[in-house]
C-alpha cells in the first residue's frame, strides 16, 4: 500500500494516487496526501490505476476527502478504478457524490 | 623467547586505575598467591584441584602483570586435563616463580608506605 | 539516537568471583564507572545476592567452588523470568566447548582476562542498551495487553447491551423468517432487525456498519430504536428511512455509514417494498417459475447524505403466498480465497441455481463459502423470509391502568391533507396515536390500522392521483402502477384527502365513525362491489379486507367518500 500525492503546477489540481490495498491501513496516509497542502485546490483527483482492492472504510475515506473539498461544492474525481472496485462503488452508488471514470 | 616476569607497564596501569587502591591490591594478590602456591603444594596428586587452582591463579597475575608466572598457570591448567607426568614439576617451577616476583611486588608496595 | 549513548543512570552490578584480588580490581574499576558494586565469592553466594537485591547486570567466573559460575548463572536467568538480566562471564577460557557452555546456561557476553576497564565499560553500555530494550519492550507488551483487554471488554459490553437491542423484535420469533449470521466475539457490524407493523406487516432491516467492534455498535443503537420505535407506531419505511439517515448523519464521523436493505413485506397486499442502500443485491424468489428478481442498490448508504438530499423512493414487487426474499450482506460475496479472488455475486448465482430443496439454501451457500475459503468470516449475514398469510394482527401497546376512566368518548375532530402534504407525509401514525386515546379502541388496534392504511391509499392513489388498479393484474401492470405512483404523486399540485373522526359514547361502550373523502372523481360504487373475490389477484384486496374487519362500510358521494364504523364495549 502507498500514497502519493502532487498538486499541479499552477495550484489548481491535486492528484492522488493509492497503490495496492486501499482499506484502513491507508487511513493516515491518505488523509496527510491531502491535509498536507496548505493552499485548497479547485479540483480533487483520486487515481484508483493501480489500486488492487478497497473496502468500505475507503469509502469513508473518500467521504473524508469530499468533506474537507467541501462537502457538496466539492469536485472530486475518481478515475482508473478496476473492475472490481468500480462494483464497490457502483453498489454503494458513489456516483452520486463523486464523478466517477 | 625472552621472559617477562614482571610487566612495568601493567604495573603503571593499575596505578592509575585503582588509585589510592593500588597498594590494597599489591598485598591482596601478594596474600592469595601465597595461598594459591601452598594450595598448589598441598594438591600435588589431585590433577583436577589443580587445573583448577591453576585456572584461578593465572587469571589473578594475569591481571597483576606477572606474565611467566600466568603463562606457567596455564600450562598447568592445559596439562592437568592430560597427562599427570610433568604436573609436579611445573608445580615446582610455579612456586619458584612466585618466590622470584614476590620480592618485586613487595617492593613496588613499598613505594606506598604511609 | 546514538549508539555511543553514555551510562543514562547508574546500574547495581554483582560480581561473582573467587578470586580475591580480580574482585578487588574489577570492583574498583566498576565502582570509578559510575556503578554500584555487589560481591560474592562463589555461586551459591551469587544467586543469594542476586535474589534478595536484583542487581541489573552480572559478572560472574565461570569457575568457583561451591557453585561454579554455570549453574549461578542458570538459576539467576531464571529467577530475572522475562526481564533481561545480562550475564558477562569473566572467563579467558579458550575453548570452543566451555564458550559454549557459558552460552549454553544464559550468558551474554565473555570478558577475557587480563581486564581492559574500556572493554569492559563498552560491554557493560552494550548490555544495558539491550536490558533497557528488553525493559520497554515488556512495558510496551504489558501496556497494549492491558489496553487490549480493556478494549475487548467494552466491545462485549457494548455487544451485550446491543444483543438486547438488536434482538427485541420478531427475528426469533416469527416462523417464516430465517437467518444466519456468523458467529462473532464482538458486534461484527451487520445488523439484522425485524419487526411488525400495526396493520401485521413485518418490517426487516439488514445493515451493514462501516467497522466493527465499538463503534459499529455506538451506531447500531439509534438505529435499531428507531426501527423498532417508528415501525411499531406505523410509520412506512420513507417515513423511518428518512428518520434513520438523519439520526446517523447527525452522530457518525463522516467517514462512517450504514448500508442497508429495509423492507416491509404485506401478506395482505402480497407485495414487497425495498428499499436498498449500498447493500449487495438481495432477491424476490418466485417459487413458482423460479425466477429471482434482484433488489439492486439504488442509494447511498444511511448517514451519507443530507436531510434535504436524501432519497426515499422505494421499489414494490408482487409477490404470491410461499415466495421468498432473500437478503445477504457483503460478508458472503467478498469471502475470499487463498488468492485473493473473491467469492462473488456469480458463483452465488450458481449456488442459487444449483440449489433443490429451497430450505437448506442457507447450507448450500455455506458450504460453498467453505470449499472456496477453507475458513469463514466473521461478518456473514443472510436472511430470508417466506411470505405467509395469517400474520397476526397485532394489539397495540400495554394498557393504562385507569382502565379508560380518564379517556375522550365524545368528540370529533377532522383534517384536510393538501397536495403538497400528500407528497411526502404520512399521517396514519398520528392518526393511529390520537384514536389510541380510546382505550377501548385498543384491542382493535391493527384492523384499526389496516383498515385506515387502505382506506387512505385507496382515497390518494385511485381518488386523487386517479390510478387504475386494474393495472396490478400482471407483474409488469404491478411495476407500472407504483412507477405512475411515483410521478403522478411528485408531479401534485392541487387535491385533497379530508379524514373525519367522530367519537361517541353508546350504552355499552363506544362507536368510532371514521370518514374519507377525496378530491377524486369517485368510481362505480355498484359495480366493484360486485366483483367477485379473487384471493389470487394482485388488485382488488383492499376492500375486502375492509369489508372483513370493520362493523360497517359505506360508499357515499359516488365514491368520493367511505365511511366506516367501529365498536366496542366498555373495559370492566
Amino acid at each position: 500500500m502507498s500514497v502519493e500525492s502532487e498538486v499541479s503546477l499552477d495550484g489548481t489540481k491535486l492528484m492522488i494516487t493509492v497503490k495496492g490495498r486501499f482499506d484502513f491501513g491507508s487511513h493516515q496516509a491518505f488523509r496527510d496526501a491531502y491535509e498536507r497542502f496548505y493552499k485548497v485546490p479547485e479540483l480533487y483527483v483520486v487515481d484508483l490505476k493501480d489500486t488492487t482492492y478497497m473496502d468500505s472504510s475507503a469509502l469513508g475515506m473518500l467521504l473524508l476527502l469530499r468533506d474537507h473539498a467541501g462537502g457538496d461544492n466539492a469536485e472530486v474525481q475518481v478515475i482508473n478504478s478496476n473492475p472490481d472496485v468500480r462494483k464497490i462503488l457502483a453498489i454503494s452508488n458513489f456516483d452520486k457524490l463523486f464523478d466517477i471514470s | 623467547m625472552a621472559e617477562i616476569h614482571l610487566d612495568p607497564d601493567v604495573l603503571s596501569g593499575l596505578q592509575e586505575v585503582m588509585e589510592s587502591e593500588y597498594p590494597k591490591l599489591l598485598d591482596t594478590f601478594l596474600d592469595d598467591s601465597q595461598k594459591r602456591v601452598e594450595a598448589l603444594r598441598k594438591s600435588r596428586d589431585d590433577a583436577k584441584a589443580l587445573g583448577r587452582i591453576a585456572h584461578s591463579f593465572k587469571g589473578s597475575s594475569g591481571n597483576l602483570g606477572a606474565v611467566r608466572l600466568a603463562q606457567l598457570c596455564q600450562r598447568l591448567e592445559v596439562e592437568s586435563v592430560g597427562s599427570t607426568a610433568d604436573l609436579g614439576a611445573l608445580v615446582d617451577q610455579i612456586d619458584h616463580e612466585f618466590a622470584l616476583v614476590r620480592p618485586m611486588y613487595e617492593s613496588e608496595r613499598e613505594r606506598f608506605q604511609l | 539516537m546514538s549508539n555511543l549513548a553514555p551510562v543514562l543512570e547508574p546500574l547495581t552490578i554483582l560480581i561473582a568471583e573467587d578470586s580475591a584480588a580480580d574482585l578487588l580490581l574489577l570492583s574498583t574499576i566498576i565502582r570509578r564507572q559510575g556503578h554500584q558494586v555487589l560481591t560474592a565469592t562463589h555461586g551459591a553466594q551469587a544467586v543469594e545476592v542476586f535474589t534478595r537485591e536484583r542487581p541489573q547486570l552480572v559478572l560472574m567466573d565461570a569457575l568457583m567452588p561451591v557453585m561454579d559460575g554455570f549453574e549461578a548463572a542458570r538459576r539467576i536467568k531464571q529467577l530475572a523470568g522475562e526481564a533481561l538480566v545480562p550475564i558477562i562471564f569473566l572467563t579467558s577460557l579458550r575453548e570452543s566447548e566451555a564458550l559454549a557452555q557459558c552460552l549454553d546456561a544464559g550468558g551474554d557476553d565473555f570478558l577475557p582476562k587480563p581486564y581492559n576497564p574500556l572493554i569492559l565499560a563498552a560491554k557493560i553500555n552494550a548490555m544495558d542498551r539491550l536490558r533497557r530494550l528488553q525493559a520497554t519492550v515488556l512495558q510496551q507488551r504489558d501496556l497494549i495487553a492491558k489496553h487490549h483487554n480493556y478494549l475487548l471488554h467494552e466491545q462485549r459490553a457494548a455487544k451485550a447491551v446491543f444483543d438486547k437491542v438488536a434482538h427485541s423484535g420478531c427475528i426469533n420469533a416469527a416462523p417464516n423468517i430465517r437467518y444466519l449470521q456468523s458467529p462473532y466475539a464482538l458486534f461484527n457490524g451487520d445488523l439484522l432487525l425485524a419487526a411488525y407493523t400495526p396493520s401485521g406487516d413485518m418490517h426487516v432491516l439488514l445493515g451493514d456498519f462501516t467497522g466493527h467492534g465499538l463503534p459499529a455498535a455506538v451506531g447500531a443503537m439509534p438505529l435499531a430504536e428507531v426501527f423498532y420505535g417508528m415501525t411499531a407506531k406505523g410509520y412506512g419505511l420513507a417515513q423511518t428511512l428518512r428518520e434513520m439517515n438523519a439520526k446517523l448523519k447527525r452522530i457518525l464521523p463522516v467517514d462512517m455509514f450504514c448500508c442497508a436493505t429495509l423492507m416491509c413485506l404485506s401478506a395482505e397486499r402480497r407485495v414487497v417494498e425495498v428499499w436498498n442502500g449500498g447493500m449487495p443485491e438481495g432477491y424476490v424468489h418466485e417459487v413458482a417459475t423460479g425466477k429471482r428478481t434482484p433488489l439492486v442498490s439504488r442509494h447511498l448508504p444511511l448517514g451519507v447524505l443530507s436531510a434535504e438530499r436524501f432519497n426515499d423512493s422505494t421499489e414494490v414487487w408482487p409477490m404470491a403466498l410461499g415466495d421468498r426474499v432473500f437478503l445477504l450482506s457483503d460478508g458472503v460475496l467478498d469471502t475470499a480465497d487463498v488468492n485473493d479472488q473473491l467469492f462473488g455475486a456469480e458463483r452465488l448465482q450458481q449456488v442459487f441455481a444449483a440449489n433443490r430443496e429451497p430450505d437448506r439454501l442457507f447450507e448450500d451457500i455455506e458450504q460453498a463459502l467453505a470449499a472456496f475459503r477453507g475458513q469463514a468470516r466473521d461478518d456473514v449475514s443472510m436472511v430470508e423470509i417466506t411470505l405467509q398469510a395469517g400474520e397476526p394482527l397485532r394489539a397495540a401497546e400495554p394498557m393504562y391502568a385507569d382502565s379508560g376512566q380518564s379517556c375522550p368518548l365524545d368528540w370529533s375532530v377532522g383534517f384536510e391533507f393538501r397536495a403538497q402534504t400528500l407528497k411526502s407525509y404520512n399521517p396514519l401514525p398520528y392518526l393511529l396515536q390520537l384514536l389510541l386515546e380510546i382505550h377501548g379502541l385498543r384491542k382493535q388496534s391493527g384492523a384499526l390500522y389496516s383498515v385506515m392504511a387502505e382506506l387512505y391509499s385507496n382515497a390518494l392513489e385511485h381518488g386523487v392521483l386517479g390510478l387504475d388498479s386494474g393495472l396490478k393484474l400482471d407483474a409488469r401492470g404491478f411495476a407500472e402502477y407504483y412507477h405512475q405512483r411515483n410521478e403522478r404523486l411528485a408531479q401534485l399540485s392541487s387535491g385533497y384527502v379530508r379524514v373525519h373522526v367522530q367519537v361517541v359514547p353508546t350504552p355499552t361502550g363506544g362507536k368510532m365513525t371514521l370518514r374519507i373523502d377525496d378530491s377524486g372523481p369517485g368510481f362505480d360504487v355498484e359495480q366493484v362491489l360486485a366483483r367477485p373475490l379473487d384471493v389470487n389477484r394482485l388488485s382488488g384486496r383492499g376492500l375486502s379486507l375492509v369489508r372483513q374487519l370493520s362493523s360497517d362500510v359505506r360508499w357515499l358521494d359516488g365514491g368520493r367518500s367511505v365511511c366506516v364504523e367501529f365498536y366496542w364495549e366498555a373495559l370492566a
